[in-house]
């Protein structure tokens, strides 16, 4: 065999062995997703997203769970996001490197590395038990917000980080004062990517359930919240009980997949979202 | 005796331990353009920036000895940096609009500088685009992104922008090595023109480009300014041999 | 080296080349003249044709250099230097065939007492020695050698100033060789041509090496 043989030869071994682990990836997703679909297709149905469980859980519908998830969503994010992109403008823009931003640093990325039930434990303690706001829709979207602040300070510095440097000189060189490079310049030509972090992490705030357990998540509540100091349900918790704890599990089993097929249809639908915007924003203040 | 408009007196500059300018002594009388020449990392543009204290943006920069604009020490106590910086405007290597309307981008520098009125806003950015030869191209779309314009047009855009404030100096730091050379002539015939009103410094690795539009030369190597001279004496016959092996392309 | 480099090197090469055709073509219608040898002038004529294409030749490497390379300082210098002492040397050798031409003409016997009285052979011998002087001053980028040209020149002058005396002192004691004599002073007028075009290659020299203008300036 020449030389030339043998390298198209271990191209294609090499190309084929690549795609093989490539599509495996693939497959196994469409797998679970294809499971969950078979099984939990049957029980979704227009009554489904819009009514209350009922006998146990067995029967009815997880409107409850859906609006607390949302309800979580968009409060624990009005706290989070003003935060994290505040600190991630100041931690890009204002201070200059050297042990302050080291620190700071350090440290969110040690918040980001703690695991949700210790945030949940933290939840329980100081918004439920210390402030007495009780298991609320407010407690548990704080306790939220603390898990996703790191990502968006992260993604917030990340995008700030990837704007040129040029536009801040030219901004500036024409006199602009630090506040006004960054807040009509800087920010506008980054914003495309805090976004996506912002809807990347409301996904993540959808699919957590430890730090929502002691917090917020009530086992069974047919009916919906008044104010951000009720009790509701959510989808991944309400997964869990139906899944585990319910009044007669293998009766409620389609329950249990039709709502992890709602929930991760709110995770794709979030994730189109935030790869839409990234295209439609991102042309408008493209970089050449 | 005409005052040196720009002008530099043993100047030392330092990013942390890197010695970056080493005691440059400089001037340039209004109304010329200079250039300044040297392989990256010389401190030319490090040079440039001095004069709209540009580097005041990085972090560890100290600053030995006098740079002056008009015989007055800008690096002095009296001097606002954002008075400074109206009067010195800066062009950049690539050009780098504001993610605005072409109108917008121009007007950007009368805005941040607390200037309102808008008839008067609306007579600088037209005068502006005008110096900047853009005027032309883009009055029937003044409210369109400048993203949409071609890379020689919002490099004229840029251009525009930094005359908006009516600086008296402009630093240029390569405004052509991303075009194309038809852009780049633009530029060049521009910056012919715009000598007329204003005193030019640019920053340029086109030894054509330096020679085509400067009426002096300044040689940079390792920090120190090896030779200023008029251009055409750079271009003949320099006085240093550096200066000669690096515009005739011998350099190390 | 750098593709400039060679290209500036093959440059030199040459002109170098034209200097040696030159001062051949000088030293052919020298021995023409003093042996009136008919062969040999038609030889330097025929030659002429080629040191007229050779100059063309440069000609046309110079303007691509320019055009191609965009020389600057020392290079730029050295270019047009080159391109002017390439018109120079094409003048000389326009020289060297005017005087085979002469003898061309010239149908007498050679005549030694004219040759000695109007000591056109010290002239050849000097023009020649200032040539091959130049040429030395170019391969070799010496500028004292080059300064050396002004000097060795003075003598050219000298006899060619002195001739129209000699000459017109000869005519009245030989009024036959009216005709010889006239030639003569003509071919002492040329020489006299060849050290200018030598003085100027000598300062086209020093232009391109000391970046100094020395024409049309007194007491260099």
């Amino acid at each position: 065999m020449d030389f030339q043989t043998r390298k198209n030869m271990k191209e294609k071994m090499a190309f084929g062995a690549l795609r093989l682990f490539s599509f495996s990836i693939i497959a196994i997703l469409f797998f679970i997703l294809g499971y969950i679909v078979i099984n939990g297709i049957s029980v979704v149905s227009f009554d489904f997203l819009t009514k209350m469980p009922e006998d146990g859980m067995t029967k009815g519908g997880i409107l409850p769970a859906i609006i607390g998830t949302l309800c979580l969503m968009v409060v624990s994010l009005a706290i989070a996001f003003p935060i994290g992109v505040f600190s991630g403008i100041y931690l890009n823009e204002y201070i200059k490197d050297g042990w302050f931003k080291r620190f700071i640093n350090l440290m969110t990325n040690n918040l980001s590395g703690i695991p949700s039930i210790v945030f949940g434990l933290f939840g329980m303690q100081f918004f439920v038990n210390q402030l007495g706001w009780g298991d609320s829709i407010i407690a548990g979207s704080f306790t939220l917000a603390i898990l996703v602040l790191p990502v968006i300070i992260r993604t917030t510095e990340e995008s700030l980080k990837a704007v040129s440097n040029t536009f801040r000189e030219a901004a500036s060189g024409l006199g602009a004062s630090k506040w006004q490079t960054t807040y009509s310049v800087v920010l506008p030509i980054g914003m495309p990517n805090i976004l996506t972090g912002l809807i990347l992490s409301m996904s993540r705030v959808s699919g957590e359930t430890a730090p929502i357990l002691f917090t917020v998540a009530a086992y069974f509540l047919p009916q919906l919240p008044h104010s951000i100091f009720d009790q509701v349900m959510a989808l991944p918790y309400h997964l869990y009980v139906v899944a585990t704890s319910g009044n007669n599990i293998t009766e409620s089993r389609p329950i249990a997949f039709g709502t992890a097929l709602v929930l991760i249809f709110i995770v794709l639908v979030l994730n189109l979202l935030a790869n839409w915007l990234r295209k439609v924003l991102g042309s408008k203040v493209k970089m050449n | 005796m005409i005052l040196n408009k720009v002008e530099a007196q043993d100047l030392h500059l330092w990013y942390g331990d890197f010695y970056a300018l080493k005691g440059i002594n400089f001037s340039i009388k209004k109304n010329t353009v200079a250039a300044l020449i040297g392989p990256s990392g010389c401190g030319k543009s490090t040079f440039l920036r001095v004069f709209n204290r540009m580097n005041d943006l990085i972090d560890n920069v100290s600053i030995k000895g006098q740079a002056l604009i008009d015989g007055k020490n800008i690096y002095g106590k009296e001097l606002r940096v954002d008075e400074l910086r109206k009067r010195v405007g800066m062009v950049f290597q690539k050009p780098n609009p504001f993610p605005k309307s072409i109108f917008e981008n121009v007007a950007f520098g009368l805005r941040v500088n607390g200037i309102k009125h808008k008839t008067y806003i609306e007579e600088r950015v037209e005068k502006s685009l005008q110096q900047a030869a853009l005027w032309n191209e883009v009055k029937d779309k003044l409210n369109k992104s400048a993203f949409e314009l071609s890379g020689g047009q919002q490099q004229r855009l840029c251009i525009a922008r930094a005359l908006a404030i009516e600086p008296q100096i402009l630093l240029m730091d390569e405004p052509a090595s991303a075009l194309d050379p038809i852009s780049t002539a633009k530029i060049e015939d521009l910056i012919y023109e715009l000598k007329q009103e204003y005193t030019i410094l640019i920053v340029t690795h086109n030894m054509q480009q330096a020679s085509r539009v400067s009426d002096t030369t300044a040689f940079f190597y390792l920090g120190e300014l090896i030779e200023h001279d008029n251009t055409k004496k750079i271009f003949t016959a320099p006085d240093k041999m550096q200066t000669q092996n690096y515009v005739t392309g011998r350099f190390g | 080296m750098t593709h400039l480099d060679s290209e500036l090197k093959q440059l030199k090469e040459s002109i170098n080349e034209l200097f040696l055709m030159v001062i051949s073509q000088l030293a052919k219608s020298k021995e023409a003249l003093v042996n009136l040898d008919q062969d040999l002038a038609r030889e330097v004529r025929a030659n002429e044709r080629r040191v007229n294409s050779y100059e063309l030749k440069i000609d046309r490497d110079c303007e691509n250099i320019i055009a191609l390379f965009n020389p600057v300082a020392i290079d730029l210098r050295f270019v047009l230097a080159s391109l002017k002492i390439n018109s120079n040397l094409e003048r000389i050798g326009d020289i060297a065939e005017g005087i085979a031409n002469y003898v061309l003409y010239l149908k007498y016997e050679p005549d030694h007492d004219l040759l000695e009285v109007s000591q056109l052979v010290t002239m050849f011998d000097t023009s020649i020695r200032i040539l091959d002087n130049v040429m030395r001053a170019y391969s070799q980028e010496d500028t004292n050698l080059a300064r050396n040209v002004f000097k060795q020149d003075e003598l050219l002058d000298q006899i060619n100033i002195n001739a129209t005396h000699v000459i017109a002192e000869y005519i009245k004691n030989n009024p036959d060789k009216i005709h010889q004599s006239l030639f003569t002073i003509s071919t002492v007028r040329k020489l006299e041509r060849v050290g200018d075009q030598c003085k100027n290659i000598a300062e086209e020299i020093i232009f391109y090496i000391e970046a100094k203008v020395l024409k049309h300036k007194h007491g260099k």
